[in-house]
């Protein structure tokens, strides 16, 4: 059984034996491919006219994956191009024949059908994507699709140009004013977006920026013919915002920076100039009369172009600087310095607000306005006494009732003028004397206010700046003291005579001169004596001068009629008055022998008691304004006076005489010339060599937080220095000195 | 609706059942992403595809799980071919290994070469294939390790390969005296085909030349270096661009430094220069430079000239800059790892400098025997790999400590490995195989 059936299946399969032809593969019949490459054509053409619900996309897929896979990708590949090539050229003349308006139309619709179908194809030969196009450096169907699209609809002749020109004339329509379809517009230049960003480039975005150029262009040049400053900016900065908008509706985002500097090439970089000079109303009248929303947009729409910030900037740098030279120079303005530097802050206000409103705040701007401002304060050499005296001014009186924020504000204005300011250490002459003076008469309004500037001025310069004036407050608030205690101690055997208040003034703290001191009344010199005494007897070592120049008095006065006033006056006026206790009359002369009060004191005192109306205790023969040697004084019976207290002034302008004024200058070059030189030795201690041109420039630099040296005062400090033997020329060349230890 | 969201296959006969929101995991781009696309009358009661239905189990199961299962039962090519015609194959690769990690490397394939011999080297493509240059071919494989058509630059000796990208192999070769071959070139992996030749022009002449160690810029940059020799003493580095295909710039040889025989090349992104190293034994001294091409400057080197008097001394085999950028670690025939500081500028040309890492019980292990290779270094992801004879050492933290160690024994010492593509291939010298070592995918839990 088994025997059997073995030897018959033997016999069976040598029957059946036979050779056949070795093959490599099995090859498809050839037919079979012609065959499924019709069946996938015909998809084509159906997907293309809208009847692909009868399509089975397995069945389709499978046979482009057989196609692939037995080595028909080619005639794969090129059948798709071809039929693919005639739909497009058929779409084409579809296209074309699209009248008048329903142009975009037809091509927009057709490009959203072509899209849809071309979607479906890929879906198709998505195996011929994956596995045959790479192999065979072919391109995907996708970008085959649109590369189609775009060499036969898009780049056809009948075409191309009228598309070029219908999609600029819709914007042309759109800027004069017309309503277009942006939908529509924005399918297409989608579109050519999406055939390649050379495509939307070459055929619309250049010619549209070509054609908005010259349009802004004639549009530009109309407009300045005819607007102002103003206006014409108002209509540059609408442009601009509708090309903006143009953008974000139907353009690429990329267009965005091209058009936008096209727009402010044609309507603000080329008539920068013009629009900032225009007659009546350009930059400057625009800053004259705080045009902020003026201001603002000039600076937003110049702040766009090349140079445009710096074109502004430089006009309303030279208008300040005009504008600040004429006021500091204006001699009939500084004849009141208080509002002199009123004026400046105002000035300086009113900009601050433009550059804050208007310009963004811009550091450039900021830095500008404080240049023109230290360029024309230190034009006028008096601006460190006005700015001193307007604080003078301010802590006087006019902060009375200010709230302490009140106070900081003009404090911290005024500090800014102070920066400004190249003679700072002229600054701090004049303003310890208007302090030393408010301190003395106790005129000060607020100890706070007070201090509150000195630490401003610390802050800005320095301890060693304000150390002096630190001084004087604690001499102050000490004599105060000495003052209690003088009286704890000696009240008994000072019994009723004048009360005497002495303000202990360190020698050196406060703006004294050594003048000699007048002869004082036996009364007051008795309580003098006694207060010498005892306040060296608590403090040796120390010597104590009197300052009869600087003091007051409070003395009591009995006129005809038995009329009673209590008069404030100074020290040398209470000294000329009391002659008048044992004398009707007195010239000149005796009065000075008397008192030994210097000339010049002497008459100012005569004159504010005996020439001021309403003040004079004196009366003079003869009768004038001006007191000369050879006049009388006699006591006024008559002087009447509705107040019981009246305070005499002394006749003293606020501002210097010119005399005062040259000394003062020569005091301040006198005091420099310690301070170049301790410079000059700080630097050559630590450079030990270095040429002259250096040295000045080291020492510029040092000190410009105080004053500016001036070169030729340095060159004669260093001389100086040489002769002093601090410093040595160096013997080969001339121009090195070297530091001697 | 959960019925609509159902979706009935026949595939080859049998049925499946899933849903569509599964299969939307196998994206639009895929043949059934547009299956279901409603552009295609979707909404059938049942899909039939011809196809093998064991296999669609497994892919249906990767789309659910995102985790790739292959039964036994099914051979591995034929689920890639598959993949291929359902267009998943990008979800299968996805699946099959996890991120590189040296410390988790498992050994995935060992692939036979195809004749005994020195290998010259290994790449791992972007996309998980590699190439093997050996002699004159270059032996490219696909990610799923198949081979694809040889590749030969005028079958002269190859010198290097490299990856532009995936598709893209660019390979140096000696040029052959007297006719205008050898050079650079750019082949298409795919295909084998020669894309690109890579010129050089001195005074511009354009000149035949041997091309030897490679490297290249990176992501976006896409200058290609790479170590040249021409005929008439014009030995230095070429620069080229790979996407133009044209020469950039070439900097010649300063005398002292060489630079036509380097072995090592790489491009320091953040120092702006390309470090090159010429080693023992093509040169008696090792030379470490770092080339800033934008001023044709060396602004940092380093030699051991002086120092190496005998075989026995420590000498610097292999060289590679870390990636922070501030050292450089070199390695000697003891299998000892050494730091130079690039930081510490240019003071170390008395051949100083090495900061040897103690390494001394491996020192005395075993003297380098007679076949070894010279050891190779790279760096990936902050940990360092370094290759001694049959193993490869896996170095991490900061510190630099030992943390794994990949070793088989079959095919001799390695001559050569590299990182790529989420994967590290290491070449054998005798049998000229090589092995394929990837991480597992992320762990179920």
């Amino acid at each position: 059984m088994n025997a059997q059936s073995q030897s018959q299946s033997q016999s069976q399969r040598r029957k059946n034996f036979k050779i056949e032809a070795f093959k490599h593969k099995v090859e498809l019949d050839p037919k079979y491919a012609e065959r499924t490459w019709k069946v996938l054509e015909h998809a084509i053409h159906e997907i293309y006219n809208n009847n692909a619900s009868r399509l089975s996309f397995e069945e389709l897929y499978r046979s482009a994956y057989n196609m692939v896979l037995h080595k028909y990708g080619d005639k794969l590949y090129s059948g798709l191009v071809a039929t693919m090539t005639a739909h497009l050229n058929k779409i084409a003349k579809s296209v074309e024949s699209a009248q008048g308006g329903l142009f975009l139309e037809k091509l927009n619709h057709k490009w959203a059908d072509h899209n849809k179908a071309l979607q479906m194809i890929r879906d198709i030969l998505m195996y011929m994507d994956r596995s045959y196009v790479p192999t065979s450096h072919k391109t995907p169907v996708h970008e085959l699709g649109l590369n189609l699209w775009r060499d036969h609809i898009i780049h056809s002749p009948n075409i191309q140009a009228r598309l070029q020109d219908t999609l600029l004339d819709l914007v042309q329509r759109e800027r004069t004013g017309d309503v277009i379809n942006r939908g529509l517009m924005r399918n297409i230049t989608k579109m050519l977006m999406d055939l390649g960003s050379s495509v939307y480039q070459d055929d619309f975005e250049k010619p549209f920026l070509d054609v908005s150029a010259s349009f802004y262009s004639g549009e530009s040049q109309q407009f300045i013919e005819c607007c102002d400053c103003g206006s014409y900016l108002k209509k540059a900065e609408r442009r601009l915002n509708e090309e903006i908008e143009r953008v974000s509706h139907y353009l690429d985002a990329k267009t965005e920076v091209k058009i936008t500097s096209a727009v402010e090439r044609e309507m603000i970089a080329n008539h920068m100039q013009r629009l900032v000079h225009m007659d009546n109303s350009g930059l400057v009248n625009m800053l004259i009369d705080d045009k902020y929303d003026d201001l603002s947009r000039m600076y937003s729409l110049f702040k766009r172009v090349p140079d445009g910030l710096s074109t502004i900037r430089d006009v309303m740098t030279s208008y300040l600087r005009e504008r600040g030279r004429v006021l500091v120079t204006d001699t009939e303005r500084l004849k009141d310095p208080v509002e002199f530097v009123q004026c400046l802050l105002n000035e300086k206000d009113k900009h601050d607000k433009i550059i804050s409103t208007a310009f963004n705040n811009d550091k450039t701007f900021q830095n500008a306005l404080n240049s023109s401002f230290e360029y024309f304060i230190n034009l006028n050499n008096r601006s460190p006494e006005s700015i001193s005296l307007y604080l003078d001014d301010k802590l006087r009186k006019g902060l009375k009732g200010a709230s302490e924020e009140e106070v900081e504000v003009v404090l911290d204005k005024v500090m800014m003028l102070f920066r400004y300011l190249q003679e700072k250490d002229v600054f701090e002459k004049y303003y310890k004397q208007h302090l030393a003076k408010r301190l003395l008469s106790g005129k000060t309004v607020s100890d706070d206010a007070e201090r509150s500037m000195i630490v401003k001025l610390k802050t800005e310069c320095g301890y060693q700046f304000t150390s002096k004036l630190e001084g004087m407050f604690t001499d102050m608030k000490t004599s105060e003291d000495t003052m209690l205690d003088f009286y704890a101690k000696q009240s008994a055997e000072l019994g009723d005579g004048p009360t005497l208040a002495v303000q202990i003034l360190t020698t050196g703290s406060w703006p004294t001169q050594p003048t000699a001191a007048c002869n004082l009344p036996p009364e007051i010199l008795t309580v003098c004596e006694k207060f010498r005494t005892y306040y060296l007897g608590t403090h040796s070592g120390r010597r104590l001068t009197w300052q009869t120049n600087m003091g007051t008095a409070d003395i009591k006065a009995t006129f005809g009629k038995g009329h009673k006033h209590e008069l404030n006056v100074s020290t040398y006026q209470m000294c000329v008055l009391m002659l008048f206790n044992s004398a009707d009359g007195l010239t000149y002369r005796e009065i000075e022998q008397a008192t030994e009060i210097p000339a010049l004191d002497l008459k100012r005192c005569l004159q504010s008691l005996a020439c001021v109306k309403g003040k004079n205790v004196l009366r003079k023969e003869p009768m004038s304004k001006d007191i000369s040697e050879e006049d009388v004084f006699y006591f006024n019976d008559k002087f009447t006076s509705k107040f019981v207290k009246v305070k005499i002034g002394t006749v003293v302008a606020q501002k210097e005489s010119e005399p005062e004024k040259q000394e003062m200058r020569q005091r301040v070059e006198e005091d420099r010339k310690p301070q170049i030189e301790a410079a000059i030795v700080r630097i050559m201690k630590s450079r030990r060599v270095l040429d002259h041109n250096s040295i000045v420039a080291e020492v510029t630099k040092q000190l410009q937080s105080r004053f500016l040296p001036n070169p030729v005062v340095i060159k004669k400090r260093i001389e100086s220095l040489i002769e002093r033997e601090f410093l040595e020329r160096d013997k080969a060349d001339r121009k090195l000195y070297r530091y001697l230890a | 609706m959960a019925s609509r969201d159902r979706v009935r296959f026949n595939i080859g006969g049998q049925l499946f059942e899933t849903t569509s929101t599964t299969l939307a995991n196998a994206g639009r781009e895929s043949m059934l992403g547009a299956l279901l696309d409603e552009s295609w009358n979707p909404g059938q009661p049942e899909y039939f595809i011809d196809r093998n239905p064991a296999c669609f189990s497994t892919l249906l199961d990767l789309l659910r799980t995102g985790a790739l299962h292959i039964p036994s039962n099914v051979p591995e090519k034929l689920l890639y071919r598959e993949a291929l015609y359902y267009g998943l194959l990008d979800h299968v690769r996805g699946a099959k290994w996890g991120p590189f990690d040296g410390n988790t490397l498992r050994l995935a394939d060992s692939v036979p070469g195809r004749a005994p011999g020195d290998g010259t080297a290994i790449r791992g493509a972007p996309d998980g294939g590699c190439c093997v240059a050996h002699g004159s071919v270059v032996h490219v494989y696909n990610w799923m390790l198949e081979e694809r058509r040889p590749i030969s630059l005028d079958y002269q000796q190859v010198n290097d390969v490299g990856y532009i990208d995936a598709n893209s192999i660019v390979i140096t070769a000696r040029e052959r005296l007297g006719k205008g071959d050898g050079g650079m070139a750019v082949f298409s992996a795919a295909t084998g085909e020669l894309r690109h030749r890579f010129r050089v022009e001195h005074g511009r002449q354009p000149k035949s030349f041997t091309a030897g160690a490679l490297s290249l810029a990176g992501l976006d940059d896409h200058r290609i270096f790479s170590s040249c020799k021409g005929r008439l003493n014009e030995y230095g580095i070429g620069v080229w661009d790979h996407n133009t295909g044209q020469q950039v710039d070439f900097f010649y040889e300063h005398p002292g430094c060489s630079l036509g025989d380097a072995d090592k090349l790489q491009w320091l992104p953040s120092k702006n220069c390309l470090m090159v190293a010429t080693l023992f034994p093509r040169t008696d001294n090792c030379f470490i430079g770092l080339l800033d091409l934008r001023d044709k400057s060396i602004p940092w080197c380093w030699s051991d000239a002086g120092i190496t008097m005998n075989l026995e001394d420590k000498r610097v085999l292999h060289a590679i800059a870390m990636e922070d950028g501030h050292s450089i670690c070199v390695i000697n025939q003891y299998d000892d790892l050494g730091f130079i500081d690039l930081r510490a500028g240019n003071t170390n040309s008395a051949g100083t400098g090495v900061r040897w890492s103690s390494r001394s019980k491996l020192m005395n292990q075993k003297a380098p025997y007679e076949e070894s290779c010279y050891p190779k270094l790279a760096t990936h992801n902050g940990q360092l790999f370094s290759c001694m004879n049959d193993s490869i050492s896996v170095f991490s933290g900061s510190e630099h400590v030992l943390t794994s160690t990949l070793r088989r024994s079959y095919g001799g010492s390695i001559c050569d490995f590299s990182i790529g593509g989420d994967r590290l291939f290491a070449l054998h010298n005798e049998e000229n195989v090589f092995d394929v070592w990837d991480s597992p995918p992320c762990p179920i839990i």
